[in-house]
């Protein structure tokens, strides 16, 4: 079947993008038509404004109470924020229209159209909003401010006004018999569509945040070309020398800590292994229920059974003190001693029993007859376990092995911000906790956020990176892949 | 002959035994390792506090009493956190299964426009990511932070789950699909009626270890909730006690001034982060039980591929 390219056709198309583009621009906070005072949030886009009349109201309670504003004009704001949304729904709906046959897309640019209205509807009272803003008796305390979004959404209504007009007389009309109909590729495609817009939210937006690295950016002012600094922290983290000792200590931390789990790696697999030789199903169960527990509770309740056991009244000095090994007690929890090793048996703890499972599950996958064989050739058990357990185990252990050196910079921020006390800073700030405490914890300057996000953006290229050799590595050693 | 393989069986025994001891002494200190902690915590939240507090209670209970469990009622930020704890886990399950089970099925028809680009856009998001300070200011911009939401949208479109269930729906027999669409079904009733009902085991799976993972998340409640100290989870709570200095024992008995005899039978710092532990702790054990028959399918979470 051969598409036909007509007017009505690329006009249809246009207009798909731009219902699109449309809907998109709700959510871009320097488009907001609802900004009509520089005391509502900066970074609130319009859908946020529409969905939350807290993110309008809550910075004029003062101006509330001294009368510089009404609450009728705070309520004027957000009713039109609220209108312009629902015109931003109808565009939505509209667009899923568009898709339609004849009829569908007829009733879809009646809701554009209607969508146009509304939106001048919501747009025109943004503008009163404006206007009893600029009333007011203290214009230095509540900063009425005129958002260009709201011409700007003036205009996008009045251009989806009149592409849905164009598009009315040019489109055929529907047969008098033809029912709604939507193809079912774009039926398919509108259902998921929805959770299309989360992945973009949610995990391709935030690369948009990679430019933060090349702004002098405070938190809560904007990105403007004034405080553009292009590659400034990136010399920065070079040159500056107390950065450069902390990344290399961090480094330290990291690669320590990474390192001591690469070292071994083997154990859940010798776990297994000598757990299989035990004979009795019941043992064999009883000791994996156990040990996989902790798996399952949080890095604060580990932390929570540390504090238990090893701060000053715990189970380790009681026990200490009874076999007359020390005279007092000591707090161990918060000594910075030996933390990589405490970590790594932590993480330990938590994690043997349920890296097992994986390979126990493999254990009795093994085929019996191999074992046969073996008996008939004369091999012992240790021979049985070392010639036929460990080789059948292999494929998995090395699949493990190569994600979890593309992981040597992703120690997690769980453990390491659980157990963080101001004493063992220095040798427990692995990379995720050194980006967290300087940009979000309470220790970074003014600099940090820019300084973070770079460090984050290295670490991500890097596992990127990483990612792909291993990936390559296993392809070229056993030909399959692992991604 | 004979006896020699007899001295050779005996010999075989003798190492076997001696294997098999040192293997199950290992084996149950290693297990009694696991658990005595938790016993630990369990027993320290039930004798009396005075002991508790002068660390004499190491491996038995003494003056047994559920007095700390009873008061933690008393404590409306906990109680209220708990609320939002449960909250949070049953929405966000519920969300997160529906939605993975949703995708996980459209991904699945060869009709749907762009299908491969679609599916591989999600999976990739497994890969990399932009980083906590970029993550934290989008969801900030897009009003997230400070809002119950917070916890449930950004969790929504988990790419692990949405493999496993594409790959169980592939596993069924395609005739039950299309037998439907033959007597008229849309997609919708087709996923409702007939797709739904037969991804039990799986979806199963994926909510016990979404659930865990709701439940024990607490980075999220510290990045995002920060000013809203109404939405902090139970494991957020229990981070903020176990690193504060001040006696939080003055949190429960309404901020009054404590004489020295409260302060020996009080209930000090320690008793009151050990019982709040347990508490939080609770919920994971009891449910433990049911979850274990998933662990099989919940490895192959680490080990499908998009």
């Amino acid at each position: 079947m051969v598409k036909r390219v007509s007017f009505p056709n690329v006009l249809l198309v246009i207009f798909r993008i731009y219902l699109a583009a449309v809907f998109m621009a709700a959510f871009v906070p320097n488009l907001n038509p609802a900004r009509v005072s520089g005391m509502i949030n900066r970074s609130a886009s319009l859908f946020t404004n529409a969905i939350s009349y807290s993110n309008i109201g809550s910075n004029f309670v003062r101006a509330l109470d001294r009368g510089w504003v009404t609450s009728q004009t705070l309520f004027v704001t957000y009713i039109g924020a609220l209108v312009c949304g629902l015109a931003i729904v109808l565009i939505a709906a509209a667009f899923c229209l568009c898709f339609g046959n004849n009829r569908m897309r007829r009733l879809g640019l009646i809701f554009s159209s209607a969508a146009s209205l509304v939106g001048f509807a919501g747009a025109s009272l943004l503008l009163t909003a404006y206007n009893l803003f600029s009333n007011t008796s203290n214009p230095d305390r509540v900063e009425p401010l005129f958002p260009m979004g709201i011409w700007v959404f003036f205009g996008l209504f009045a251009l989806t006004l009149l592409l849905s007009a164009a598009l009315w007389f040019t489109l055929p009309k529907a047969d008098k018999n033809e029912k709604y109909e939507l193809a079912p590729k774009y039926r398919l495609f509108l259902m998921l569509l929805p959770f299309l817009v989360l992945v973009a939210l949610f995990s391709y937006l935030p690369l948009m945040g990679w430019r933060y690295a090349f702004y002098d950016y405070r938190a809560g002012f904007p990105l403007t070309w004034d405080n553009f600094v292009g590659f400034k922290w990136f010399t920065y983290l070079v040159n500056n020398p107390a950065t450069r000792a902390n990344i290399m200590r961090v480094m330290t931390n990291t690669f320590a800590m990474s390192g001591l789990g690469l070292a071994f790696s083997w154990l859940p697999l010798a776990f297994a292994v000598f757990l299989s030789e035990m004979r009795s199903n019941k043992y064999k169960r009883v000791v994996q229920t156990f040990t996989t527990i902790p798996n399952f509770i949080s890095w604060v309740l580990v932390y929570s059974v540390a504090f238990a056991i090893f701060s000053t009244e715990g189970f380790l000095n009681w026990a200490l003190m009874n076999l007359g090994l020390i005279e007092e007690g000591a707090n161990h929890l918060i000594s910075s001693s030996n933390m990589w090793i405490k970590m790594f048996a932590w993480g330990t703890w938590k994690g043997l029993g349920w890296g097992a499972i994986i390979y126990l599950a493999s254990i009795s996958s093994i085929d019996p007859m191999l074992y046969e064989a073996a008996t008939v050739d004369g091999a012992g058990r240790f021979s049985k376990m070392w010639h036929v357990t460990v080789p059948g185990l292999l494929p998995t252990f090395f699949v493990l092995l190569l994600l979890s050196i593309s992981n040597i910079l992703n120690n997690g921020l769980e453990q390491y911000l659980a157990f963080q006390n101001p004493l063992n800073k220095g040798s427990i700030e692995v990379l995720d906790l050194y980006i967290y405490n300087l940009g979000l914890g309470n220790t970074g300057g003014g600099s940090s956020i820019p300084i973070a996000t770079l460090i984050g953006i290295l670490k991500s290229v890097i596992s990127v990176t990483l990612l792909f050799c291993a990936n390559s590595a296993s392809k070229f050693l056993r030909g399959e892949t692992i991604i | 002959m004979k006896e020699r393989k007899d001295s050779l069986y005996l010999k075989r025994t003798i190492s076997d035994l001696a294997f098999t001891t040192i293997n199950g002494l290992f084996f149950t200190v290693f297990t009694l390792l696991c658990i005595f902690p938790i016993y630990y915590l369990f027993i320290n939240t039930i004798s009396e506090n005075r002991l508790v507090t002068a660390g004499k209670i190491n491996l038995y209970p003494i003056g047994i009493h559920f007095q700390n469990y009873t008061a933690l009622l008393n404590a409306n930020e906990l109680i209220n956190s708990a609320y939002i704890s449960v909250l949070r886990t049953v929405l966000g399950t519920v969300f997160m299964v529906l939605t993975s089970a949703l995708v996980g099925y459209l991904v699945t028809q060869n009709k749907l426009l762009g299908r491969k680009v679609i599916y591989r856009a999600i999976v990739i998001t497994m890969y990399f990511n932009a980083g906590l300070i970029p993550w934290f200011l989008n969801i900030n911009m897009l009003g997230l932070t400070n809002n119950f939401w917070g916890y449930i949208i950004p969790a929504l479109v988990q790419p692990f789950n949405i493999i496993l269930v594409k790959t169980y729906i592939e596993s069924l027999p395609k005739e039950l699909e299309e037998s439907a669409f033959i007597d008229g079904a849309g997609y919708l009733v087709v996923f409702g009626r007939i797709i739904l009902p037969l991804c039990k085991p799986i979806l199963a799976t994926i909510a016990v270890f979404g659930a865990v993972g709701h439940w024990n998340s607490f980075i999220d409640s510290i990045i995002l909730m920060g000013g809203e100290p109404k939405l902090y989870t139970l494991q957020h709570r229990l981070y903020i006690y176990l690193n504060t200095a001040s006696n939080i024992g003055k949190i429960i008995q309404g901020g009054g001034q404590l004489s020295e005899a409260d302060i020996a039978s009080a209930l000090s710092n320690r008793v009151i982060s050990l019982t709040v532990a347990m508490v939080t702790m609770i919920p994971i054990l009891m449910v433990y039980p049911f979850m274990q028959r998933f662990f099989q399918k919940g490895l192959m979470l680490g080990a499908v591929k998009g």
